[in-house]
């Protein structure tokens, strides 16, 4: 994000693009709410009537997977109607004249039909956007990201902040806001195949120079290419080319698409190794099961969406023999001859983060005391932090300048058809996360919300189908099939369906196509051809249901019941 | 009952929270004052803490090195030492077979927290040669 949360709700508009905070970021949400309340004007884009749909001046009820289509389109009205910071532009981009060549050929009324937005609306938000004082944002979550021309609407929407001049000064520019706590804090770790800690280069030589030196290796051990990206690992495994996966705290075999498929590659593996808390379906596929410390066991510091360094310390001690990641990492590499020794948490953030990376060398754990906190760029101790970037116009390129970037649309991978004609969409709720192993070992929240999830179907898709609301219904695509538990709501788009990704027995990557964008390989979760029936036996089906999810749990804590016996010698 | 300063572990809003801890057990959350949620929580994060406590209402804590000796062979319990050796000498014989490429690591996105992925990200480079990592940061 280029601004802080706090400042959200100083912007005098923003636009929120494929963006449901109310479900992924309920406390951002509240930042919005009290934005409007302060005046901010709100626009919302989104195929569904989201909750903060309902609180905006705007709405515009977009169709799912035209998004490239509407971005240029409404950057074409802040040029074609003269809206456009020409000195902004001027100063602190390249490339507009280029950028313009693409973009003049997407109108509202031209593109009415792919986006199914009333023209005038659209003029109306794009004014509302580009005008308003002080700033505007632009919020984005998984609505851009997993979709086919993903970083292709990541320019755009970049590209608008900047010919707006809607970018570079306070509480502006571009929100894309992270879903997992530490998603953030992953990336600026260097947990990513073409990056060293705080976005060093792998490939700069100077770079892998100075992280050689500090890691004591010589400087040819240090790969030379970048490397793969977990949603390939299927792929990968099928080629040929991954013999061992040393899987880390995730579990994907609930949360990556196609989950059948990835399955039955990660039976071909020489070894999968899981490092975890609970005994997920990944870890029950794995012949290391490697038992860590859980949140609440051990100290340690989050990056949270607007890349503010937190410190959490550990609230009870260690259950059994389950060791600190970091120690069990650390043990393992010194047992494969290469000595990794670190005292504690703070060691670790000192050498290999603050000592490696200026913008982060002024977070030290002291300052991070209590609610202190400390939000990157951060390069000295008494630095107050940065909770704008890019101020004045100054971008992190060479040259100091943004680059306009356009793209044609592209219609999805995979449009649906007579067989499978509804679109598959996977989204958020509020009160279970991601692989649900955290929310669904809590009492209360499993309570609330439990097996098979929700699909929410529009009243015609529904009717025509014969399926009443709360009725268990058949989704099935051409990956596989899963049963869960129609929610007829007319607040959801007609000829689209969407299902939450928490839910084991209901689960929707059963169904999801594994197709990943050539630049960012992100997986097309927003987008898969499915079609839904109506269970004609509810009875058999909530029966069926039961058993399926006993047998679940009966088989992991099987699984899991190995630990119960004493160690034997191996 | 003592209190422990804690960032909720699910989204990405940063919401700053005392662990509530009766007996050694997390036994509740309460909101602190922190830069996002200025003493707010949602559902989750005041809810969302007791899975430390092994509720096994899904699935169990895992509390122990277990492995399969051969492939699809069942789990056993074994000591750290047998574990870690294990991992070390397979994947070691990969590495020498097939290359530092096809070894895959994943960071944690979630509550492992920055410096486990710092440790990982160096093990993954220094030790094994590869710049195979890589974090959920697209699902």
């Amino acid at each position: 994000m280029s601004c802080g949360v706090p400042g959200m709700e100083d912007a005098g508009c923003l636009f929120l693009f494929g963006y449901n905070p109310a479900d992924a970021h309920p406390i951002v949400a509240r930042r919005i709410l009290r934005a409007k309340e302060k005046g901010a004007k709100i626009i919302v884009a989104d195929p569904r009537v989201i909750e903060t749909a309902r609180i905006a001046d705007i709405y515009l009820p977009l169709k799912i997977g035209s998004n490239i289509a509407f971005l240029n389109a409404f950057a074409n009205v802040i040029v074609s109607e003269g809206m456009a910071d020409k000195k902004f532009i001027e100063e602190h981009t390249t490339g507009f004249d280029e950028w313009w060549e693409t973009i003049k050929n997407y109108t509202p009324e031209n593109t009415a039909e792919i986006t199914g937005i009333d023209p005038e609306q659209m003029r109306a938000a794009a004014r509302m956007y580009a005008t308003a004082e002080p700033s505007s944002i632009i919020c984005w979550g998984m609505g851009v990201c997993q979709h086919h021309q993903n970083v292709e609407a990541v320019h755009t929407c970049a590209a608008i902040a900047c010919i707006s001049g809607q970018i570079g000064k306070p509480n502006s520019g571009v929100a894309p806001v992270r879903g997992q706590n530490n998603v953030q804090g992953a990336c600026d770790m260097g947990a990513l195949p073409n990056y060293f800690p705080g976005y060093q280069s792998v490939t700069d030589p100077a770079i892998k120079q100075k992280f050689a030196d500090a890691w004591g290796v010589p400087v040819e051990k240090l790969s030379d290419h970048v490397g793969y990206k977990v949603s390939d690992v299927p792929t990968l495994i099928e080629q040929g080319k991954l013999h061992a996966f040393y899987n880390f705290g995730e579990d994907p075999v609930q949360t990556e698409p196609d989950a059948k498929h990835l399955t039955e590659q990660l039976a071909k593996l020489d070894l999968f190794i899981c490092q975890d808390i609970f005994m997920t379906q990944s870890a029950a596929l794995a012949d290391v099961v490697l038992p860590a410390t859980s949140w609440g066991e051990h100290e340690g510091t989050f990056t949270a969406c607007d890349r503010t360094f937190q410190y959490f310390s550990a609230a009870v001690p260690p259950k059994g023999e389950c060791r600190h990641d970091w120690e069990i990492i650390a043990d393992l590499s010194t047992r494969m001859g290469y000595p990794m020794h670190y005292e504690n948490a703070q060691d670790i953030w000192d050498t290999e983060l603050r000592a490696m990376w200026p913008k982060a060398a002024g977070a030290t754990y002291e300052r991070m005391q209590g609610t202190g906190y400390a939000q990157w760029p951060v390069p000295t101790e008494d630095h107050p932090g940065s909770p704008d970037l890019f101020l004045g116009g100054q971008f992190s390129t060479p040259d100091g300048k943004a680059r306009l970037k356009a793209h044609d649309f592209d219609t999805p991978t995979e449009m649906p058809d007579d067989e499978y004609p509804l679109v598959l969409c996977t989204v958020r709720e509020v009160g279970h996360y991601s692989c649900r192993s955290m929310t669904g070992n809590c009492r209360t929240l499993s309570l609330l919300a439990d097996e098979p999830g929700e699909i929410h179907i529009n009243p015609e898709d529904a009717a025509a189908r014969g399926i009443r609301d709360g009725e268990i219904v058949r989704a099935f695509s051409r990956r596989g099939e899963t049963m869960s538990r129609a929610c007829v709501d007319e607040r959801t788009d007609k000829g689209t369906v969407y299902m939450t990704y928490q839910w084991w027995v209901g689960k929707c990557n059963n169904l999801t196509l594994h197709v990943v964008d050539t630049k960012s390989h992100t997986p097309e979760d927003k987008y898969s051809a499915c079609q839904v029936e109506a269970v004609a036996d509810q009875v058999w089906a909530e029966r069926h249901l039961q058993e399926l999810y006993h047998e679940l749990k009966d088989r992991l804590a099987a699984e899991a019941s190995a630990q119960d016996a004493e160690p034997v010698m191996a | 009952m003592e209190k422990h300063m804690a960032v909720c572990p699910y989204c990405g809003s940063g919401c700053k929270l005392n662990l509530l801890v009766e007996n050694g057990k997390v036994v509740g959350a309460e909101p602190l004052n922190g830069l996002t949620n200025q003493g707010e929580l949602c559902l989750k994060g005041l809810h969302g803490y007791d899975f430390i406590n092994d509720t096994k209402i899904l699935t169990p804590r895992i509390y122990h090195p277990m492995i399969r000796e051969t492939k699809g062979a069942p789990l056993k319990r074994v000591s750290w030492d047998t574990a870690l050796d294990f991992v070390a000498q397979k994947l070691t014989e990969i590495k020498e077979k097939y290359g530092p490429d096809s070894i895959m690591t994943t960071g944690s996105s979630r509550g492992a927290g920055n410096e486990s992925n710092l440790a990982m990200q160096r093990f993954a480079r220094a030790c094994l040669g590869t710049n195979n990592i890589d974090n959920c940061a697209r699902t």
